[in-house]
């Protein structure tokens, strides 16, 4: 079985998953590729402002050491460091890497890579294509991928949703049961080693800036079936989002790595236009706070500012919570390098924000906790890889601005490679190695859904459950709040027992591929806000006011969380975080030194 | 028990449009179909515009014209070979392009979308106004070649002898330079010679005047040959013997 | 202002199924968009008149015009339902807003449809860079801004088949390939790396269905919600195709 060409299932076709694609193909594995959406489609696509490596080609001195210090001060040292400097130190060849596939990054005059300010550092440092870097990177692996496609090395599921791993009794994982998302047929793929990229969580919280799919199903499945969950409670509040009706839309970072500033008017009565209000009147608290940083500090403290200034100093525009993000006193060409997210504010406000300034407020945008896994990005399932967003390691508690790109490159490209040497050492399976068993288990799951006669619906409870965890789980956490906010969890749970579905065909049925997920979501939910009431400290983007320093002594350990069968709750333990690099330092960013 | 069967193709067969195979010659025909629109159909055009325009200066001049286009050196190979093998072809797989599309100025009324309508249209105008045309005026009633004096006569009982010959010609002229002028325009945007937005409308405007001048020319030609002079039948340049001798023997020095 | 948004979407079970319109009467609510709207009814699937239906299916994931999935027919015509606006629509189909899945595409279900047949031609014109492989061998070649400029735009494509699905000669009589991947096959070309395949995509869009089936009815141009600079690559394409033809033939 674990013969000469082992066989992989890559779960999700972001920049991770195709990223450990193109590592094992190239090595001349078996791959199946599994993906909800078409490949080019996945979420990674969302991602804007750039990716971070240290390539010091702006004359700065900048060194991977240093963007390394920067990660880990930025992540408030809860992040082991080990794996954090090894994705450094590789990051300028990944960006030569990316750029020898062709993606338009922007370009010195000289025909070198040009590179921009982000948050959270004083250097030039990240590497973009107009503000759609996500997109162009994305798509530069697609391409790969599809050539390794057409050439037979690849085999693409799209159009298919991972519901759980397939363990043998000696609990290593043998495959998947997937999920036809057209025929709504279950069907079990034997596989060696799988590696889950499956992104983010933002669902959760009902209006995110994540995509659709990014619902934290696959993790959560693992999850309850042993796998440990680490850090969930880190959830990143970016500070620049539109609010919208069905999501918020991500402005991004580079607005203000390419000069954009964040104010209010001083005068919280003022009725001018923006345009008229003069620069003596208007209030740019991330510059008065932190001098140094401005309005590049790292996006846990530019939310808490915003919130602040909304919600404690009663400042938001028109008493609504919103605060103005302004490029438009910034020139066309620095205006053109952020066309993609100016166009995007354009087609959904109706402003121009190339005139005037954007009205912008935190919203829910990434998972720095995840999937536990080692340094090899292997969880503790054997078998069972994890990379990208979906897993918890480089981020600690805040994640720094175009460091996700780079990490979910990182994590494929050390997850792929792994997972082949995992599956090259691999005993042959006793028997059907749990295949039958588990597609029983996901069927009969199927069936209680499909018969379920009560009354709920799953996009109600689905809406409660963002409108709990926004209010309870994002910016400012209270235990108080944190237990309420998991009652209510709890209660959703009970009543999504009863859920009737509308939809009892099986055909396409996205309702029913909807109500699956949204269990997984729920569990996943407890995992995040019990977690955050344990962890009496502010670290990062954790922020309680009731105990607002970090706390080393006790907390500088990364939460690990695991499912326990009996109270259908998790469990948690505490691990010590790797610290052999950089000693943990207090983290200041209104410092002016 | 095999519960792992092997997977099943991730893609099924494709309904619909089909993705490419890179096989065929369609590309070899429709640029000749375009080329063929240029040279020589749209040099003729010109040409025979140009020529009709003599009408303006009498039956004589006209005749004159007829006469010398049908001296040229092997003119009835020049008729089939350049004008009516490729106007054939171009009208006929024309309909066939016109045919397979899926006009849908409906939905979308843009003015690129109206033109490409518009092409569709005047082509097939155009073609069954000059099957018409050259059954009538070059096959049929008297034969202009043996008879070049009586171009002007034939033209113009052609134009006189129904109500709705004036209407139809004028359409047609219409029709026929309007496909010409935005066939060209079509040619150099297809061909790669105007890629950019910029020459493409520079290049409308050039299309625009010209197809209109030749527009103006025929219709003028029109109007000319059917009202600027009574009708007669008469041949203005009677069959000519051959009693010119050739010169004899030069004189030997 | 209205209090509730009138929707008229048309309903298919399958791809074998028979066309039904469904009416729906949705509460009025400031700044939606459509795919909001597609949300509401999910959330209360009842139409009009009272009767109990099942949520609609459609595809949909960045919900911010950029993964290209929610392309639909909106009041007729082919757009992104994340970036219609509710208020916009509403205006343009006097009070009323309809929607269809595409037209050119085989049907899944209501208003998802199989658009497998753009990814089967990136396929065929060799849409990517043939690296040598991801171990590191130092940056790509220098490149111009002038030629980044004019590749990015390119390269912003998502994918959505607009271009298609409003192109006249985008059909299964002429199979033509559509401006998107014309578009990708230009992108390639460009790239100094890219361009060593130039000569297998040129041959691969000379074929049938090929980039001589364009008519330059320029409504990809038009309706490409991403203002992509189809038009030009097609007329690019166009010439590059014919000199390829050319020297093809005094090679054979």
């Amino acid at each position: 079985m674990a013969a000469a060409t082992p066989r992989i299932i890559v779960v999700g076709g972001g920049l991770a998953g195709l990223s450990a694609v193109i590592k094992i193909a190239e090595a001349g594995g078996k791959v199946d590729l599994f993906s909800i959406v078409p490949v080019k489609r996945s979420h990674s696509v969302c991602a804007q402002g750039g990716i971070n490596s240290a390539k010091n080609l702006k004359g700065e001195g900048d060194t991977p050491f240093k963007h390394f210090d920067d990660t880990i001060y930025g992540g408030d040292f809860l992040a082991n460091q080990t794996p954090v400097k090894a994705m450094c130190e590789q990051g300028p060849a990944i960006i030569d890497l990316l750029d020898r596939m062709g993606v338009p990054f922007n370009r010195t005059p000289e025909g070198l890579l040009d590179f921009r300010r982000f948050g959270g550092t004083l250097y030039h440092r990240t590497a973009f294509a107009g503000a759609t870097t996500g997109q162009q990177l994305l798509y530069a692996l697609d391409e790969q991928v599809r050539r390794f496609e057409s050439e037979g090395k690849v085999q693409k599921y799209e159009g298919w949703e991972f519901l759980s791993a397939i363990l043998d009794t000696n609990g290593a994982c043998r495959g998947i049961v997937a999920m036809n998302l057209r025929s709504m047929e279950l069907k079990t793929f034997p596989a060696d080693a799988i590696i889950i990229c499956t992104g983010g969580n933002g669902a959760i919280f009902g209006k995110s800036t994540n995509s659709v799919v990014c619902t934290g199903s696959a993790q959560s499945a693992l999850y309850q079936q042993g796998a440990f969950y680490a850090n969930g409670e880190f959830i990143q509040v970016h500070p620049t989002a539109i609010p919208g009706e069905d999501k918020l839309r991500l402005m991004s970072e580079s607005a203000r790595g390419e000069g954009g500033r964040v104010w209010v008017p001083k005068d919280r009565n003022d009725k001018r236009q923006p345009n008229s209000i003069p620069e003596t009147e208007r209030w740019y608290f991330l510059e008065e706070w932190y001098p140094k940083y401005g309005n590049l500090v790292p996006r846990d403290v530019a939310t808490r500012a915003i919130h602040k200034v909304v919600y404690e100093h009663g400042m938001g525009l028109d008493g609504q919570p919103m605060v103005y993000l302004d490029v438009s006193h910034l020139p066309p060409e620095r205006q053109h390098k952020l066309e993609g997210i100016l166009e995007i504010y354009e087609k959904f406000v109706g402003d121009d924000p190339r005139k005037v300034p954007m009205k912008i407020f935190p919203g829910m945008h990434y998972t720095m906790g995840g999937l536990w896994v080692d340094f090899n990005q292997m969880t503790n399932i054997p078998g069972v890889f994890a990379a990208g967003e979906a897993d918890y390691s480089i981020h600690g508690a805040n994640r720094l601005g175009a460091n996700s790109l780079l990490s979910c490159i990182y994590g494929g490209f050390v997850a792929g490679p792994k997972a082949m040497e995992y599956a090259k050492g691999l005993a042959p399976q006793q028997g059907d190695g749990g295949h039958a068993a588990e597609l029983i288990r996901q069927q009969q799951y199927n069936n209680i859904l499909l018969n379920n006669q009560g009354t709920e619906n799953p996009f109600q409870i689905w809406r409660e459950l963002g409108d709990t965890m926004t209010r309870h789980a994002t910016i400012i956490r209270y235990n108080a709040g944190l237990r309420e906010a998991d009652q209510k969890i709890v209660e959703l749970i009970e009543r999504y027992k009863k859920i009737n579905l509308s939809d009892k065909s099986q055909w396409a049925n996205t309702s029913f591929a909807f109500a699956r997920q949204l269990y997984n979501m729920l569990q996943l939910a407890r995992v995040i806000v019990q977690g955050a009431e344990l962890r009496d400290e502010s670290r990062g983007a954790h922020y309680k006011p009731d105990f607002p320093d970090r706390n080393d002594e006790k907390f500088l350990k990364t939460t690990k969380a695991v499912y326990d069968d009996n109270s259908d709750a998790p469990k948690f333990e505490w691990e010590d975080v790797d610290i052999s690099h950089i000693k943990p330092r207090p983290r200041r960013y209104d410092a002016t030194a | 028990m095999a519960i792992t069967a092997p997977a099943p193709p991730a893609t099924p067969p494709l309904k619909g449009v089909q993705p490419l195979r890179a096989e065929g010659n369609s590309f070899l025909w429709r640029r000749l179909h375009s080329l063929t629109g240029i040279v020589p159909i749209g040099a003729f055009l010109i040409e025979h515009i140009v020529s009709n325009f003599e009408v303006v200066n009498g039956p004589l001049a006209y005749a004159q014209q007829v006469k010398f286009l049908n001296g040229l050196p092997l003119v009835r190979v020049l008729e089939w070979g350049l004008i009516f093998i490729p106007l054939l072809y171009h009208a006929l797989y024309g309909v066939f392009i016109a045919v397979r599309g899926r006009s849908n100025v409906n939905v979308y009324p843009w003015a690129g979308n109206w033109m490409y309508l518009s092409q569709r249209v005047t082509g097939l105008i155009a073609f069954a106004y000059i099957l018409y045309h050259v059954l009538t005026q070059r096959f049929m009633g008297v034969s202009l070649p043996e008879h070049p004096g009586l171009a002007y006569a034939k033209v113009q009982f052609e134009l006189l002898s129904h109500w709705y010959a004036i209407p139809v010609y004028v359409i047609a002229m219409i029709a026929t330079c309007w496909h010409f002028a935005y066939g060209i325009w079509l040619f150099a945007a297809k061909w790669g010679i105007t890629p950019g937005n910029v020459a493409r409308r520079r290049f409308g405007w050039v299309c625009t005047i010209g197809g209109a001048a030749l527009c103006i020319m025929g219709l003028v030609s029109i109007f000319a040959v059917a009202y600027s002079r009574p009708y007669s039948p008469d041949d203005v340049m009677p069959a000519q013997y051959n009693n010119v001798v050739a010169p004899t023997v030069p004189p030997q020095q | 202002m209205p209090t509730t948004i009138e929707v008229e979407i048309k309903r298919q079970n399958g791809p074998d199924g028979s066309g039904a319109v469904e009416n729906f009467s949705i509460p009025y609510r400031p700044n939606m968009n459509i795919t909001s709207l597609l949300g509401e009814i999910a959330l209360n699937p009842v139409t009009k008149e009272g009767k109990a239906t099942t949520p609609i299916t459609y595809d949909s994931n960045c919900l911010e015009e950029i993964c290209g999935s929610c392309a639909m027919l909106i009041n007729g015509k082919a757009r992104m339902a994340c970036s219609s606006l509710v208020d916009k629509m509403l205006e343009e189909g006097g009070g009323k807003i309809k929607l269809a899945p595409l037209s050119k595409f085989p049907v899944v279900r209501d208003l998802a449809v199989d658009r497998s047949v753009l990814f089967e031609n990136l396929k065929k014109v060799k849409a990517w860079v043939p690296i040598d492989g991801t171990y590191d061998l130092g940056p790509g070649p220098k490149q111009a801004p002038q030629i980044q400029e004019q590749r990015y735009p390119l390269s912003n494509c998502i994918s959505c088949t607009i271009c298609m699905e409003v192109c006249p000669q985008f059909n299964d009589v002429t199979n033509f390939v559509g401006a998107a991947t014309i578009g990708q096959a230009k992108l390639f070309n460009m790239d100094p790396s890219g361009s060593v395949l130039k000569e297998e995509r040129l041959r691969a869009l000379s074929g049938d269905g090929g980039v001589q089936e364009c008519g330059f009815a320029q409504n990809c141009v038009q309706a490409c919600p991403k203002g992509l600079p189809l038009t030009e690559a097609i007329s690019d394409i166009g010439r590059d195709v014919f000199v390829q033809k050319v020297k093809d033939f005094f090679r054979a």
